[in-house]
Formats: C-alpha cells, sequence, structure tokens
C-alpha cells in the first residue's frame, strides 16, 4: 500500500468515487467496523478495494458518515443478528430512512436491492444487481484471494466483489506495517505482525499466531471449499411430474404379479379369469416384459396371443417357444425384436402350428421365412403384417408348399407388387375344376404403388369362388374397372355357377377413386347378401348411392361410411328406418348394429339413433364438455 | 362381461341423455364434496367421498351429471366382478379398489418432496387376487 497514505494523485474517478468521497467514507471507517464484525455471520459491508484506496487519499479519515452504499449489505439483511439499525442511526444524509425501516423489516434475502434515493448508486445499485447474479452464479472469488478465514468466509461470500473488502483491506487499515511488533490481545505477549495477523474478535487489537489459531481461524487454512451456488437459471421451479406420478393400480398389480411369477399357485386360479383379458391390460401399459410372459406360457396352450411383445427380446421369443410346444395358433403383435435365430426356433420347435400371425417382423429374413414355411406345409392362416423382407421367392415357396392356405395376410408389405398377385393367383387359386380354398385374403397398403387392376382382376378370376373377405385398401390405384371388372364378375360367376355365397364381407376402405358407380355395382351384385361393408375413404359416393346401401343392403350388419363427405342425418335416418316410398316404409338396414361415420361432417348428433345401434365417429360426441 | 353392461348403459339412457344435461349441472364445487356409494355384487357397500371416486375414470364418467348415465343420479357404482363365478366374493376386490383410490385421492396433493408410501400399498395386494385387481382396475382406468 504504498500509495496508500501520502499521495494526493487523483485519477478519473467514477460516480460512485464522487458519491463516496462527498458522503465522507473511507476505507478506515469501513474496516473498523468490519473487522469488528469479523467472525459473527453477517455480510459484511465492504467497498471495493480501488474505491477505498482512493478514499483514503482524500477524505482522509472521518468518522462521519459511514454509510457505503450499502446495497451489498442489504444482501445479507435477514442474517444479521444486530441489525445495521444501529449503524443507520448515525448517517441521515442519504435520507435513507425509509429504507432502513425496510430493510429491518424485510425478512428475504433481498435480490433486488431496494430504491435508494441517494444520487450516485443508480449506477451502482446495477452494478450490484448484476454483481448478485454473477456471484450467485459462481463461486465467489476473493478478490485479492488473501487469507479467507474458514466459515466466515461463507458470509462474505454473499458480498459484491466490487464491494468487499479483502482481509488485507480491513486489516491494512488499522494494522500496523508489517514487521512491527504488537502485543496480543489475548495473551499480550509480542509478536511480530505479518499480513496473516488476524484481528481479534471482540474489540480492537490483534492475536498472535497461536491465539488466532486458537480461536479456530487459523490464517493459513486453505480457503473453504467453495460452496457450489445454483445458477439463477437453475433455480427455476422444476415440476416434478414424472417423478412422483402415483403409479397406476395397474401397474402396481403388474409389479406384484412380477414378483410372484414364480410361485404360479400364489397367483391363484388364472385359467378360470380371461387369460386374453390380462393380456390385454398388460399390453395397454406395454408392462409385458420376458418375465411377466411366463404368466401365460404353459405346455398345455395350444393358442397364444400376445398383444404387445415389444419388450420381449430374442432370447425371450425362443423361451416363449419351449415353453408352449403344444401351440397350434399364435400370434404376436409388435414382435419387432423378433429376428433369424429366434425365428428358427420357431421353426423347429413349433410342430403343431396351423396359423401364425405375425405383426412387425421385420428383422426375419428371406431365408429363415423359407425354412419355416418349409418346415409347415400344413399352414392354414399365415398373416404377416409390415415385413419388408419377405420377397418374392419366400411367396413362391409359401404357395407351392402350403396348399392349404386359408387365410393369408400380407399387410403393409414393402415388396408387394402385381408379381406377388400373380403368384398367388396362379398357386392357390383354383384352376379348372379345383377350387381354391382361400377365404381371407388381406393385400392392403402396400409398400410400394399399388397393385393394378388387371392383376387384382386376374388374381380375383381365380380365387374369387372362395373368398369369403377381402381387404384391398390402400391399393390407390384401383378404379372402377376393378370393381366392375374384378369384383362383378367373381360375384356374379358365383352366383350363377357355383352357387358359393357371394362375399359376405366388403372392405375397400381408403381407395379414393372409387365413386357412385362402383358402389352401386357392389350393391347389385351382392348387396343383398352383404354384412359389412367398409368405404371408408370414399369421399366422392353421391347420395344415391349412399342411399341405394340403405336399399338393397338387408342384411347389413355393420357398416363404415367414414370420411364419404355426402353422408348426413337423413340418409341414416333412411338406413334405420326405411324410405318412404309412395306412403309405405321400405327397405332399409333393419340388422345393423354398427355404424361408422368417422368424418361425415353432416352426421350431427341429432341423427337417429336406435337402440342396438353402436353409433361411432360423430363428430360432436368427440368434443368433451369440461 | 362389463363391457357389456357399459354398451346397456350407453344405449338405454342414450335419449335421457338430452335430459339430463336438460337437468343443468349442479356447482362443481358442490358436488365435489357428497357422498357416492360403491357397490359390489355381493352386497358390499363402500360410501366414499366423489372426489375419491373420482380416481378411476370410468366411475367419474359414471357420475358425471353430464355424461346421461344412470349412476349419476342415484349416486351408485357397481362393480361387477367375477360374474363368471358365483362362489368368489366381489367385495373384496371391490374394498382393494377403494383403498387404492383413498391411497391415490389423498396423495394426489401431496408436494414434490414428500415421498409417496408406494411400495406400501404394493404390499397391501395379496398375490391371490392380484390378477382380478389387475383387470378390475384395468376396466376402472385407474
Amino acid at each position: 500500500m504504498s500509495r496508500a497514505r501520502n499521495n494526493n494523485v487523483r485519477g478519473p474517478t467514477s460516480a460512485l468515487t464522487e458519491f463516496l468521497r462527498a458522503s465522507g467514507i473511507t476505507p478506515t471507517t469501513v474496516a473498523r467496523r468490519a473487522a469488528t464484525q469479523q467472525g459473527q455471520q453477517q455480510a459484511a459491508a465492504g467497498l471495493s478495494n480501488d474505491d477505498s484506496q482512493q478514499q483514503q487519499d482524500e477524505a482522509g479519515s472521518s468518522s462521519g458518515s459511514r454509510r457505503p452504499s450499502r446495497a451489498a449489505s442489504r444482501r445479507g439483511a435477514n442474517r444479521r443478528e444486530s441489525g445495521y439499525g444501529s449503524d443507520n442511526l448515525d448517517e441521515d444524509d442519504e435520507g435513507n430512512r425509509e429504507e432502513d425501516q425496510d430493510e429491518n423489516g424485510a425478512d428475504e434475502e433481498a435480490v433486488e436491492e431496494p430504491e435508494r434515493n441517494s444520487p450516485a448508486p443508480a449506477k451502482k445499485r446495477k452494478l450490484t444487481k448484476a454483481a448478485e447474479a454473477k456471484l450467485k452464479a459462481q463461486e465467489k472469488k476473493k478478490a485479492k484471494g488473501k487469507g479467507k478465514k474458514g466459515s466466515d468466509d461463507e458470509y462474505q461470500d454473499d458480498d459484491d466483489p466490487y464491494t468487499s473488502l479483502s482481509k488485507s483491506m480491513w486489516s491494512s487499515g488499522s494494522k500496523p506495517p508489517v514487521g512491527d511488533f504488537e502485543n496480543c490481545a489475548k495473551c499480550e505477549k509480542q509478536f511480530t505482525v505479518t499480513k496473516y495477523t488476524m484481528a481479534a474478535n471482540p474489540g480492537p487489537g490483534w492475536l498472535c499466531h497461536v491465539c488466532a489459531k486458537a480461536s479456530g481461524k487459523d490464517p493459513f487454512k486453505k480457503p473453504a471449499a467453495p460452496r457450489k451456488r445454483k445458477a439463477p437459471g437453475d433455480k427455476r421451479e422444476v415440476v416434478h411430474f414424472v417423478e412422483n406420478r402415483l403409479p397406476t393400480l395397474v401397474n402396481l398389480c403388474i409389479k406384484v404379479v412380477t414378483q410372484h411369477i414364480d410361485d404360479v399357485e400364489s397367483l391363484g386360479d388364472i385359467g378360470t379369469l380371461n387369460v386374453e383379458a390380462i393380456a390385454k391390460a398388460m399390453a395397454k401399459n406395454r408392462s409385458l416384459t420376458a418375465e411377466n410372459a411366463k404368466l401365460f406360457y404353459n405346455t398345455t396352450n395350444s393358442k397364444l396371443v400376445l398383444y404387445d411383445a415389444t419388450n420381449l427380446s430374442s432370447p425371450a421369443f425362443e423361451s416363449l417357444v419351449y415353453l408352449n410346444p403344444n401351440l397350434t395358433s399364435l400370434r404376436l403383435d409388435f414382435c419387432g425384436q423378433l429376428d433369424d435365430p429366434a425365428f428358427k426356433v420357431f421353426t423347429t420347435s413349433l410342430p403343431a402350428l396351423e396359423r401364425i400371425e405375425l405383426l412387425g417382423p421385420f428383422l426375419v429374413r428371406s431365408p429363415a421365412w423359407k425354412a419355416f414355411i418349409k418346415a409347415h406345409p400344413n399352414l392354414e392362416g399365415f398373416l404377416i403384417t409390415q415385413s419388408p423382407r419377405f420377397d418374392l421367392d419366400c411367396l413362391r415357396e409359401l404357395v407351392s408348399h402350403c396348399t392349404g392356405l386359408k387365410e393369408l395376410r400380407l399387410k403393409e408389405f414393402g415388396k408387394m407388387s402385381d408379381d406377388f398377385l400373380d403368384e398367388i393367383a396362379d398357386n392357390l387359386g383354383g384352376q379348372g375344376d379345383s377350387e381354391s380354398i382361400l377365404e381371407y385374403l388381406d393385400i392392403s397398403s402396400p409398400g410400394g404403388e399399388s397393385c393394378s387392376d388387371a392383376a387384382l382382376v386376374n388374381l380375383l378370376s381365380r380365387i374369387g369362388g372362395s373368398l369369403r373377405c377381402l381387404d384391398v385398401s390402400k391399393h390407390d390405384l384401383l378404379t372402377n374397372a376393378f370393381l366392375l371388372g374384378g369384383l362383378q364378375q367373381h360375384t356374379h360367376s358365383l352366383e350363377s355357377e357355383w352357387e358359393n355365397p357371394p362375399l359376405v364381407s366388403l372392405d375397400a376402405s381408403r381407395n379414393p377413386e372409387l365413386q357412385t358407380d362402383a358402389l352401386e355395382a357392389i350393391m347389385k351384385h351382392s348387396g343383398t347378401r352383404l354384412e359389412s361393408l367398409n368405404i371408408n375413404g370414399w369421399k366422392d359416393v353421391e347420395e344415391n348411392g349412399l342411399r341405394d346401401i340403405g336399399r338393397q343392403g338387408k342384411e347389413m350388419r355393420k357398416l363404415d361410411v367414414g370420411f364419404c363427405r355426402n353422408m348426413d342425418d337423413f340418409i341414416v335416418k333412411a338406413w334405420l328406418e326405411g324410405e318412404d316410398v309412395k306412403g309405405r316404409k321400405k327397405g332399409g338396414c333393419m340388422e345393423l348394429v354398427e355404424l361408422k361415420v368417422w368424418g361425415c361432417n353432416r352426421v350431427t348428433a341429432n341423427c337417429p339413433k336406435k337402440p342396438g345401434l353402436a353409433l361411432h365417429g360423430v363428430e360432436s360426441h368427440i368434443i368433451r364438455r369440461t | 362381461m362389463e363391457d357389456d353392461i357399459e354398451m346397456q348403459n350407453t344405449v338405454t339412457t342414450g335419449t335421457s341423455e338430452s335430459n339430463n344435461a336438460a337437468n343443468g349441472g349442479t356447482d362443481d364445487s358442490q358436488r365435489a364434496n357428497d357422498w357416492v356409494r360403491i357397490e359390489s355384487s355381493d352386497g358390499f357397500s363402500y360410501i366414499v367421498k366423489r372426489k375419491v371416486a373420482q380416481a378411476s375414470g370410468t366411475m367419474n364418467n359414471m357420475l358425471d351429471p353430464h355424461g346421461g348415465y344412470a349412476e349419476a343420479r342415484t349416486k351408485i357404482c357397481t362393480i361387477d366382478e367375477r360374474q363368471a363365478n358365483l362362489w368368489a366374493p366381489s367385495g373384496i376386490v371391490t374394498e382393494k379398489l377403494v383403498e387404492y383410490m383413498c391411497f391415490k385421492s389423498h396423495y394426489q396433493t401431496v408436494g414434490p418432496k414428500e415421498d409417496i408410501p408406494v411400495q406400501e400399498m404394493q404390499e397391501r395386494i395379496p398375490p391371490e387376487i392380484v390378477l382380478e385387481v389387475l383387470l378390475a382396475a384395468d376396466y376402472q382406468e385407474m
């Protein structure tokens, strides 16, 4: 501090400095007070070192208003044991009475400084706030990093780095120059003042090193590991939804089941309960795991359905097969983890399997499929959805080996194409005298392009005879020609030549090209027997066509006319009650049990209802009243 | 089973829906404080506050006066568990459901710092009935 005492050099001063000078605040006064407050849990008020140095120059010592803009001091308001009230009595020039009252009354750590009406500190306050934020965001770095002494220092952490005094500063105010001899305040011994000399806790004086240490404040002690402060950003209220979410009772029960899985008897007689319902309940939460699934395994099982096998890994599938060797019918939804090795086990260890239904077995490769098919020539049902690896070769194998195939679903296949259809037609279709026995064909949602009319017509001409259920949804290229040529043709021939029942169920949804004519054609030919009709997506069907359904579809039980824009209440009425023809009610779909009208804007809440009829999809029903 | 019952309700009270709506809703806060009865098929009755019953999604809908179900008028929800086995009491299952509903409605409002004794609740479900409770809980949407 060579320039501390006798220089009269004044450099450019900030507003702060001016203010301090004007109010006669000097480091001396501050330091004195600070020194007495050492060891108490108080935020120290302080001046920045630079300022105080300059102040020393100018103002000399002043016992007058000892009031730094105590922006910093406010911070610790709630922690001070002796309020600053006593200090405040000394000054009045800032006229900050009201603030004092505020402060003493203020309970919380004031991050925002109360308004100070003193001239200078507008800037100071901003500084303070900013500094405060910075302060909270980082650990306190002492301005000079000198002599931090233990726990006391934590409270000085709150200090604004600009305004806090370093120890050395305080000490330097009253401390005799290093090297002098001093008498210890406690033990009266003489000791040499060093830069580590500590002020005595109560009252003036200085402690020798021994006494300082005895009082617990080791000057040499490294600064306490700085306490990490959370950045203000982190102090956001985090709403802990996920952590504290109450588990549902279903979840709890599943956990209990898992706990007791090995002790099957303790779980009660599962046979009397509806195993399917349990499987569904567990699948809803996606909580079926390799552990839980054991609940459903049984060597005597002939039928197994797992509605959500997502969490079953490849080895889990293998154990599934080993534990259920007598399966005749297997259905696995979402079996994405089923891969070649596991599927091999399917091939070898399920001798009795007649029907397999898989959703999402995309890992199974072509050779594996072929092996499986070869091993199961008795397959009657082969229903696969979503497998990009099942190609033409596999299909050839399938149709050549499994001649007894009754149900075939190749839904959402990437490789679906006309060739496929040709294969199917050639091999499964009836040729000449032999009848085909394919009853259920689902080739909807092809991955690539839709199949063309011609191929489908060809297909239908071969297998149409026995076909009971046909799903060709999402084949966008199908047009009226298909229906006229294909369906019309085969149903026509059905009736006349083979006397087989016409199509009972037709799902031609989402083929936007098909329109009124097609509908009329359908109704004309098989309308009287049609029980389930799905024309979802036929947006252009006209009113007349729709009414026609009512006129001809006597046996209709399930109707899906979603997104047929011309549907409205009156048509529904005509369907339910029959139409007025010359004064007499005629027609109508009396057997109708289920009617789906999703996306039909004109069907309102006022549309007629009938007991026994389940009406789905009226828009106004969906809007909840909360 | 239970699905049939619900379906029945929809259909037969479909026409009374408009009536109920016309009767107007009682004050929401008023409603929250009254009591409802949950009955099991073998005659056990549990009378709980409406707030507790609302822990179950299905019961909430049943009791909602805007919903048009018969239960809203009578304020009685019947739980028909184990229809198939006449010898098996469904009172036990209903009791567990009510227990869970109380547990849930109590702890729903607890702040993020408090611990919820989930394990305790889990231990109170005996494995002998856990499967039935599972199915009932799934139906009741809780």
